[in-house]
């Protein structure tokens, strides 16, 4: 996943970190094809977990667009990904309570227009607050919109959830019966059992599509206006904001802005796993999900791009991989609660050694054609070696 | 025939029942570096947060350039012409020290988001310009060596001609700049000195805070002494200087 | 007549909440951060009570319909919320080299740690404290006051406590340095407190008093590994309502949260009772939403007056 990152130089110009990273993700990748070839890893659970890891990136990045280049402490990111989740659910599903059975592209539409709904509605009165009353007051509104959605039963369902909702592409030409027009196919793999690919496996390929589109264009877009004069006034305003301030810029503008333009990647990440997983419930909107974003975009580094999507594959497979160890025998232990301590542990453990993230922004960020040469890399990254001083 | 910049009158602010701005009136004309002296709590640091834009007075008004500029926004302040700098500015984080200048300029159309896409030539010609605008800067203040580090290694003294140079970027009317010379070695002290004196050569009018008197001295004509809120006296440095009430000001305030 | 009952039922409710409130509120004064665990910590005081309790068993001569062992629990609850608190000050806080945004994250990390190793011991499933179960007192019932015997330990020890820390503030030398540094820490540090140790003394009374607060939260409703957590933002509420870093803000706050909570019925006919209002008027919101009330009560707050009701302008 952090292969897309365009700016990424053959492997001897990588930082000694860039290149540990690399090293990880193809040993990862490794055993993942591994476990394919073998037969241990069902192909179509291999491409659901690849769809996980893309909607945590989105999510990822979404935060990364608010924590990370402007220093927003969003505590409401599971309200923002409920509520795309929920926006699709409602407008595609069969058992919708409100008006079912659209196409999804229109759910996409409402679950974006209700996420700018709601990022105005906790941004324009918190955005002007300090930074630590965004986190509470975030926090707060969440549980609020999590409230709402498990009380009000005639709009949601409450805690029964909305089931029924269609793939995203049924219903689009050629691509709605492409599952079933492709014949199953029997492989006999190297390593021993025949892996069959059927149906289930090419609507899985359609879901793994539409998250990479989602994840591509997402970080493409945010590349961009991250190194742009938007953004330099962002990362001004997480470093100082009274010197943004001082300097003519409006910074609750700039803020409400990178604020709601984060909450659209997350509803995306939401509009996605209603069509993942099939069935939405007031589950998806748990303050969890909020932290395990976290942890990725502290992980990957905080305001990198391609530190967020890093972030987010490394938080599935953490998810995924304490499910697969407290399954193991002889291990007393059930998942919730290790996920809970591991994460924990992450947290503080990169608050202390590694505050600035595995793979912290290093490059130069000025509109690019401007700068013709590539600017010297300075002798450490910028941020290398330097904890995340802001207070 | 004067030509005031920044006129301040009968500005009022308390905190919590501790009155730290108390009717304070004075002027700056244009083309003059003014000083804003007085003893620890005199009100220094109030009157320019209330004069920038960053506390709302309780009473009074303040004018840029003949334009009443009292209870807006910083950057709207600064959008009438007034920039100032802060005494103990933050380093920017993950920024080259040119990508901290480019935060200078105003009205940059790279600053909208829409611009960004909907008039990309647009934004890269604006951005082509203020690099080299920065990099001139940087050349003019003798810090180019330093555009491509990270701001985050730079000395203070060295940051604190960054910030100046940024400033000019702005193109302002005036310059508010919070103790220029606070933590700065005394080379660059010099340096510094040397460069304020000539932008104001260059037309640049000047308002600063000060405690290092010699450097007021040096630099300021006039000068203006807060106690207690309000102001004390103004005028020519010698003058002040030799002011009864200034010393006896400073003898019973300071610490 | 309702109305009275609710009353008393926020004045319990309230308690709890400012016993957590005073804690909040003074680490973030004095340790100048929003600590997210402090929730959990209030978690951690009533599991050891659960677990005191449970060794003690229910010998001992009754007070209050409680057995003498409930109150050695309630002890154990405060000093291991306290130790806790003060090991995860030395081992995780203080080498930190970060800002107060930096600790805020941490100690969400805190807070899942303390909220997974409970869960890990005890299940995720919700627990009882092995106490008899009491009937309203009958001599209020006529008053529509349906209050037990455990609703006013909660409330006369939670006033007792509030009534020591009172004193240690105003009347010691310790409580006027704590003070001071809750002010302003800068100051207190330049003025030669050794802040070091007033940071150690307030771990210890917030996390003491989020552990009593937890051991009353859970003999009001039940305990289960989120129970802090779900007051958090409540508690959180109080302390911005009161005025950060103000203990007696904290304590103002505290009541006034509590109070909307369980008072969240009247608001549906508000009519009735106010005069001079049509009886017809009330603001329909479910007692589901006593918390969301509240959260934006706390919001509202925020944007009119971001110092709180008790603090200081400026």
């Amino acid at each position: 996943m952090v292969d897309i990152d365009v700016d990424a130089g053959p492997l001897g110009e990588m930082t000694a970190t860039e290149q540990g990273v690399t090293a990880v993700v193809v040993a990862f990748g490794a055993v993942l094809l591994f476990g394919l070839l073998s037969g241990r890893l069902a192909p179509t659970y291999f491409l659901f977990l690849v769809g996980l890891a893309g909607m945590y990136a989105l999510l990822s990045l979404g935060l990364n667009s608010q924590w990370g280049f402007t220093g927003l402490i969003n505590f409401s990111v599971a309200a923002f990904f409920g509520i795309g989740a929920y926006g699709a659910a409602l407008t595609t599903a069969s058992s919708s309570p409100v008006a079912g059975g659209f196409n999804p592209a229109y759910g996409l539409v409402v679950a974006l227009v209700a996420a700018t709904v709601l990022a105005l509605f906790i941004g324009l009165p918190t955005l002007r607050l300090r930074a630590d009353y965004l986190a509470i007051a975030s926090l707060g509104l969440a549980e609020v919109v999590r409230r709402v959605v498990l009380n009000e039963r005639r709009w949601t369902n409450g805690n029964l959830g909305v089931r029924g909702i269609p793939g995203f592409f049924d219903g689009w030409p050629v691509l709605s019966t492409f599952p079933e027009a492709i014949p199953g196919l029997r492989i006999a793999v190297p390593l021993g059992a025949t892996v069959e690919l059927g149906e289930p496996f090419y609507r899985m390929l359609l879901n793994v599509l539409l998250v990479t589109v989602f994840v591509v264009g997402s970080y493409l877009l945010l590349s961009r206006v991250h190194r742009s004069p938007w953004g330099r006034v962002l990362r001004t305003i997480r470093a100082d904001e009274d010197l943004a301030r001082a300097l003519g810029k409006n910074t609750y503008r700039f803020k409400l802005q990178a604020f709601v333009l984060g909450s659209l990647v997350m509803a995306l990440a939401g509009v996605f796993y209603a069509h993942l997983n099939l069935f939405v419930s007031p589950a998806t909107l748990e303050p969890i999900t909020t932290f395990y974003v976290w942890v990725a975009v502290i992980l990957g580094g905080t305001g990198s791009t391609r530190g967020a999507v890093f972030g987010g594959v490394v938080v599935v497979v953490l998810r995924e991989g304490t499910r697969g160890l407290a399954g193991l025998e002889g291990i007393p232990l059930d998942a919730p609660s290790l996920r809970l301590v591991l994460i924990g542990l992450l947290i503080v453990l990169l608050m202390r050694f590694r505050p600035q993230g595995v793979l912290p922004p290093q490059r130069e960020l000025i509109w690019p054609d401007v700068v013709d040469e590539a600017p010297d890399r300075p002798e450490t990254g910028v941020r290398e070696a330097r904890g995340d001083g802001d207070d | 025939m004067t030509d005031t910049v920044l006129r301040v009158e009968n500005l009022r602010k308390e905190f919590g029942g501790l009155v730290a701005a108390d009717d304070a009136t004075f002027g700056v004309e244009r083309g003059t570096i003014t000083a804003l002296i007085g003893p620890n709590g005199a009100g220094k640091s109030t009157i320019f947060n209330l004069v920038s834009g960053f506390y709302e007075p309780d009473a009074g008004r303040v004018e840029v350039d003949g334009v009443d500029v009292t209870g807006l926004e910083p950057y709207e302040v600064a959008d009438h012409g007034l920039i100032r700098t802060f005494q103990t500015p933050r380093k920017l984080e993950g920024m080259t020290v040119r990508e901290a200048m480019l935060v200078g300029p105003q009205d940059q159309p790279g600053e909208s988001f829409l611009r960004l896409f909907t008039a990309p030539g647009a934004v890269a010609a604006a951005e082509e310009r203020n690099l080299a605008d920065a990099e001139r800067m940087l050349e003019r203040f003798e810090i180019d060596h330093l555009a491509t580090q990270p701001a985050t290694d730079i000395s203070g003294g060295q940051t604190k001609l960054v910030e100046l140079a940024r400033a000019m970027l702005a193109e302002p009317e005036i310059l508010l700049l919070d103790e220029p010379a606070a933590g700065v070695n005394p080379t660059l002290r010099n340096e510094l000195v040397a460069q304020i004196r000539r932008l104001n050569e260059a037309g640049t009018t000047c308002l600063l805070i000060e405690h290092d008197m010699e450097f007021v001295m040096e630099l300021a004509d006039p000068v203006v002494v807060l106690d207690r809120g309000s102001v004390l006296t103004q005028g020519p440095p010698e003058t002040v200087q030799g002011d009864d009430r200034v010393i006896e000001a400073y003898l019973g305030g300071g610490a | 007549m309702a109305a009275l009952g609710l009353f008393a039922n926020g004045l319990v409710f309230s308690s709890i909440i400012v016993l957590g409130s005073i804690g909040l509120s003074l680490v973030y004064g004095i340790a100048d951060f929003a600590n997210f665990a402090h929730g959990d910590t209030m978690t951690v005081g009533a599991y050891a009570a659960l677990v005191t309790l449970g060794a003690l068993g229910s010998v001992g001569p009754s007070l209050f319909g409680l057995p003498a062992a409930f109150f050695l629990a309630l002890c154990a609850g405060f000093v291991v919320a306290a130790l806790v608190a003060v090991a995860t000050e030395k081992l995780v806080y203080e080498p930190l080299e970060i800002g107060s945004i930096g600790l805020l994250i941490t100690s969400i990390g805190v807070a899942f740690i303390y909220r997974g190793l409970v869960q890990m011991v005890f299940s995720a499933e919700s627990a009882r404290y092995e106490v008899r179960q009491l009937r309203p007192i009958e001599a209020l019932i006529p008053y529509g006051v349906r209050v037990t015997y455990h609703d006013v330990v909660i409330v006369v020890t939670s006033v007792v406590l509030v009534g020591t820390l009172h004193v240690l503030l105003r009347y010691t030398d310790l409580g006027r340095k704590m003070r001071a540094m809750a002010d302003n820490p800068e100051l207190a540090r330049v003025s030669g407190i050794r802040t070091d140790r007033i940071r150690l003394v307030t771990w210890v009374v917030g996390g003491g008093l989020a552990g009593v607060g937890g051991v009353f939260l859970g003999l009001f409703n039940r305990l289960s590994p989120r129970m802090g957590f779900n007051l958090l933002l409540l508690v959180f509420a109080a302390v911005i309502l009161g005025g950060i870093g103000s203990v007696y803000g904290a304590m103002l706050g505290g009541l006034l949260i509590g109070m909307v909570h369980e008072a969240m019925p009247l608001l549906s006919d508000l009519g009735t009772l106010l005069p001079l209002v049509p009886d017809a008027v009330g603001i329909p919101v479910g007692i589901e939403y006593a918390e969301a009330v509240a959260f934006v009560i706390m919001v509202a707050v925020l944007l009119v007056r971001p110092t709180g009701i008790a603090g200081e302008g400026g």
